[in-house]
Parts: C-alpha cells; sequence; structure tokens
C-alpha cells in the first residue's frame, strides 16, 4: 500500500513535469534540462554512494568514459547514435571495474581519494594519450543530437530522469536495495549475516555505471561537444555531490530535489550576481543547509509531510 | 557423534604477538562448548577466525567434515555458521525485523529483487526470542542491552545455523535477562542447535556447557568438563595469578 501511495506521488510529479512546457519559457525549460542531467548524474552516484557508504569522488571518471566513447565513435566513425549510445553504456560499465577493484580493498576516505585519482588520471590521459582521437585539450565539437528544440529535449530528459529515479525508487524498496544499505552501515556485520558484499557491490557499482552512461551519452550529444575541462572537472564533481547530498543521500528522491534546487537557484542568482561571486552565495546556502538539514530536503519533508498528517487526524 | 566443527593448529598472529598458537580443539552435533579465559587469552579471535574475519597464519579449519579454511565469511555462514559479536551490531537504520531480514536473505541477488520479504516468519523469530509485538517495530537506538542481545541471537537464528558461535551475550544484562536467554538457548539446543560460548560470567555459563575449553594466551590450557576445569590449578592461575 505504501509503495503505491509513494507512486501516486510520482504519477503527480510526472504529470506535472509533462504539463511545465505549457507554461514556462523555453529558457526555463533549457535550464531544466541541465538540472535533470544533474539529477541523473546524482542518482547514479547515490545508488553507489548514498547506499553502500563507498563515497565516489570519481564520478565523472564514468560519466567522462561514456561521453568519450560515443563522441569518438560518432565523430571518427560516424556510428549512428542508436549503437554509441548502448556501446557508451557498456563501457562506462565495464570502466567501472576500475571502480570497484580499489573498492575490494580500500574503504572510506581511501576510497574516495584513489577514485579521485581516477578522475584527474583520465582528465590528464584524454589531453595527451591520442589527441587526434580525443581532440586533445579542446576535445570533440559538433557531435550529431539526438533530437533538436528545447521543449523536445526538455521531454527526452525529463523521461529518461523519470524512468531511472521510479526504477531506482521500487529497487531500494525491494530487500536488494535493504541488503545494499547494510554495506554502509556495517560491512562485516552484513558479511556475517550471510550477505555476500563484493557481490552486492559489484551490483552497485555496475548499476551506478549504467546510469551515468546513460546520462553521460545523452548529456554529451545534448551539448554537441566534449571537453576534459568540462566534465572532469572539481566543480562538476561537487554539483553532483551536493545535489545528492542536500536533497538526501540513499533516497533517490533526494538527488532529484537537490539537483533541481540547486539548478534554480544558480539561475535565480545570476541577474542580481552575473558573476562567479554567485557562487559563494550557492556554497554559503549549500553549506547552510547541510549543515541545519543533514538529511536532506527529502527528510525535511517527510517530516512537515508527518506533522501535517498528525493534525490532520487530531482535527 | 560426528564432529560438526573441527579446529586443528590454527595460529594467528598480530605482528610479534601470538593470538593464537596452535589451537585444536572441535565440537560435535548437538554439543555446547564453552570456551573460556582471561582477558587477552584470544577468544574471539577464535571466533573471528572461525567466521573467517581474519585469515589465520596457519592450520585448518573442517565443518561437517568439509575443509573450509578457504571459504569467505558469507559462505560460511550459508553453510550454518553464525555468530554473536561481544559489542552489538545491529544494523541502527533498521527496525528489529529489518535486521532479521538480513539474517533470512537468499544469496541470490534476482531472488533478493523479486522476493518480498517474509514478514510473518521475521516477526516469529522476534517472538521467539522474547521481543513484544511493539517492539520488532523499533529501532535498535530504542532498545536496551538485553534486547539488543537479542536482537543479535534473532539476526543470527534467522540464517537457521547449525552452529552458533556466542560471544560474551551474557555481559551487561540483568539477571532476569540472563535467565530468559538461557532459557531461549536451551530451547533451541533442545531443537539441535549446537554452540560455543564466550562467557566471562561462568555461573551464567555453567549449566549451558557440556565440555569447556580454558584458553590463556592463545593456547587451549584445560579442557573438561565445567567441574574439571573449575578445579584445574593452571586455570586457577591463569584467572587469579596464583
Amino acid at each position: 500500500m505504501g509503495v503505491l501511495v509513494s507512486l501516486r506521488w510520482w504519477l503527480v510529479f510526472g504529470v506535472g513535469m509533462c504539463l511545465l512546457p505549457l507554461v514556462v519559457s523555453t529558457g526555463t525549460l533549457r535550464i531544466l534540462v541541465f538540472a535533470q542531467f544533474l539529477a541523473i548524474f546524482a542518482m547514479s552516484w547515490d545508488i553507489l554512494s548514498g547506499r553502500t557508504g563507498y563515497i565516489s569522488f570519481g564520478h565523472p571518471f564514468l560519466i567522462g568514459i561514456a561521453g568519450y566513447t560515443t563522441a569518438m565513435l560518432t565523430y571518427h566513425l560516424g556510428v549512428p547514435l542508436y549503437f554509441s549510445i548502448p556501446a557508451a553504456v557498456v563501457a562506462t560499465m565495464i570502466g567501472s571495474i576500475f571502480f570497484f577493484i580499489p573498492a575490494l580493498r580500500t574503504r572510506g576516505t581511501y576510497f574516495a581519494v584513489v577514485t579521485l585519482a581516477f578522475m584527474e588520471v583520465l582528465y590528464h590521459l584524454m589531453q595527451v594519450v591520442q589527441p587526434k582521437l580525443t581532440g586533445g585539450t579542446r576535445g570533440l565539437s559538433g557531435l550529431p543530437t539526438i533530437i533538436l528544440g528545447a521543449v523536445p529535449n526538455y521531454y527526452l530528459s525529463f523521461g529518461v530522469m523519470f524512468v531511472i529515479g521510479v526504477g531506482l525508487w521500487l529497487l531500494i524498496r525491494t530487500r536488494l536495495g535493504t541488503a545494499l544499505s547494510t554495506i554502509r552501515m556495517d560491512e562485516d556485520a552484513a558479511r556475517s549475516s550471510g550477505l555476500n558484499t563484493t557481490k552486492l557491490k559489484l551490483f552497485a557499482f555496475m548499476l551506478s555505471a549504467f546510469v551515468a552512461g546513460i546520462g553521460g551519452a545523452l548529456y554529451t550529444h545534448y551539448l554537441g561537444s566534449i571537453a576534459p575541462r568540462g566534465i572532469f572537472d572539481i566543480s562538476f564533481l561537487f554539483s553532483i555531490l551536493i545535489a545528492a547530498l542536500i536533497g538526501g543521500a540513499g533516497t533517490i528522491v533526494g538527488p532529484i530535489m537537490g539537483a533541481y534546487f540547486l539548478t534554480l537557484l544558480l539561475e535565480f542568482l545570476r541577474p542580481y550576481l552575473p558573476g562567479p561571486e554567485r557562487y559563494l552565495i550557492y556554497g554559503a546556502i549549500t553549506l547552510l543547509a547541510y549543515y541545519y538539514a543533514p538529511k536532506g530536503f527529502h527528510n525535511i519533508f517527510g517530516l512537515l509531510w508527518q506533522r501535517l498528517g498528525a493534525l490532520g487526524r487530531r482535527e | 557423534m560426528t564432529d560438526l566443527l573441527e579446529v586443528r593448529d590454527l595460529t594467528k598472529r598480530f605482528g610479534g604477538l601470538t593470538a593464537v598458537r596452535n589451537l585444536g580443539f572441535s565440537v560435535s552435533e548437538g554439543e555446547s562448548l564453552g570456551l573460556i579465559g582471561p582477558n587477552g587469552a584470544g577468544k574471539t579471535t577464535v571466533f573471528n577466525l572461525i567466521m573467517s574475519e581474519l585469515r589465520q597464519d596457519s592450520g585448518e579449519l573442517f565443518f561437517q567434515g568439509r575443509e573450509i579454511s578457504k571459504y569467505p565469511t558469507h559462505a560460511r555462514v550459508k553453510l550454518g555458521i553464525a555468530r554473536t559479536y561481544q559489542v552489538p551490531r545491529p544494523f541502527g537504520e533498521m527496525t528489529v525485523t529489518e535486521n532479521i531480514r538480513m539474517g533470512m536473505m537468499p544469496d541470490d541477488l534476482w531472488q533478493m529483487l523479486t522476493k518480498g520479504p517474509q514478514h510473518d516468519a521475521e516477526r516469529d523469530i522476534g517472538k521467539d526470542v522474547g521481543f513484544s509485538e511493539r517492539e520488532v517495530a523499533m529501532y535498535p537506538g530504542e532498545l536496551s542491552m538485553g534486547n539488543l542481545r537479542k536482537l543479535e541471537l534473532a539476526r543470527t537464528i534467522a540464517a537457521e545455523p547449525k552452529l552458533l558461535l556466542l560471544d560474551e551475550v551474557f555481559a551487561g544484562l540483568t539477571v532476569g535477562e540472563i535467565a530468559q536467554i538461557s532459557e531461549l538457548l536451551v530451547e533451541k539446543r533442545k531443537q539441535g542447535l549446537t554452540y560455543i560460548m564466550v562467557s566471562h560470567d561462568l555461573r551464567a555459563l555453567a549449566p549451558l556447557v557440556d565440555r569447556v575449553v580454558v584458553m590463556s594466551f592463545g593456547a587451549i590450557i584445560a579442557e573438561g568438563t565445567f567441574k574439571e576445569v573449575i578445579a584445574d590449578k593452571k586455570v586457577r592461575e591463569a584467572y587469579l595469578g596464583q
């Protein structure tokens, strides 16, 4: 019953977002496209780091593999998108094995630093190894787009985000989702309860890479270009992390909330602070939100909803 | 009776310290064994080695005649060995029943994904160990030490073990709680459960074990019935320093 009630909320959210193009400008829709891609990346981070507690500082590594795979296939070989995008997803999942291997031996901060190193290594490799193939520091541009126009791209990014969101949200409600969270709580106790944590972690890494692969490939074709500075960038990494944390890690819904909040906040600040100083405000608000609500917006809304429910019952 | 678990020449060193030295003992099916010794004797290390939470430097472990020395922890649990911890380690963000659910998990990811939890069985195990209807919905943070120990027991029992390793299961409990857990263990034993119990509470341990192995500085210094080992001079020296 609980799942059905919550699925109703997903439906309300889906219908509401589908009607949005009728009332907002194309400029706003373009901003929302970025929010939706950020939500996909944040959910990818969440299913790995939010659930299992293996904090990834290298998610752009996975997104970059997807982006560069599809970019190189389409740019150099003229491979059609319906082939290059699945190929990029598969390549990302294979690439995630590089992430997974250190997770067998390291945890916590050490794992985070190792993943950060992966991102840095790929950033430099893409510039110096085979620059004719990767486009070097400039990257590759003039890539084919999937569809043209703000409204179709809005629907495409929303549709993909929505399907991934509902899928992951349902998954974390299964016994498998619960088992994944035991790794975050106490991996040794999980093992001594009979859970094969290596298999569970591999699943989480693969699933995270699958989502990052879809997001990375679609994002690259939405932008029509890819460059090392744009993908393997610390502020891009922090946007993903903050979206997940501020929204509520481990909840799937939280990262979606966080992604919309962060993207819209930056845009809201733009008229008042057009320069980079708006990032100061952005940082301060993020810090305050995280300081006062460490479990994220998802938890705040959950508590508010409970209070309202209790109030309604009393009346 | 056939041996359920056999430990052969087990040795574990931590740098220059030998925590377990050429240890060997066995437990038969249906037997209950007490593993006692002063602090630092290596009792918990033995449990960690049996569960593969630590790897031995040398020696072998056999379970139901099968060598399990290279089996990882989860595989040993699936074979039928489970443990409780000296300091209870519940999954803090899960209710009592959800904690119990983790002990009942299948090995197959697809089954985890497609088959829902067995709510009735979870509640039954909870009630079996003495939780009330209200308590099974509680979170570990809301439970007393006695209830946390019961939760540890419930989670391990849910895995349907053939051999249970009980590490200081009476520590921090009231007399009433000790009696309750003792009663539960007696009941489980009647149902065929074999266990090895580590406890400093010798009074509580005595009626629950058939045989006792005494460790000191990583080695066995005495073995026999409770009365025999307590009367042993080496055991008294190890405990009292006489």
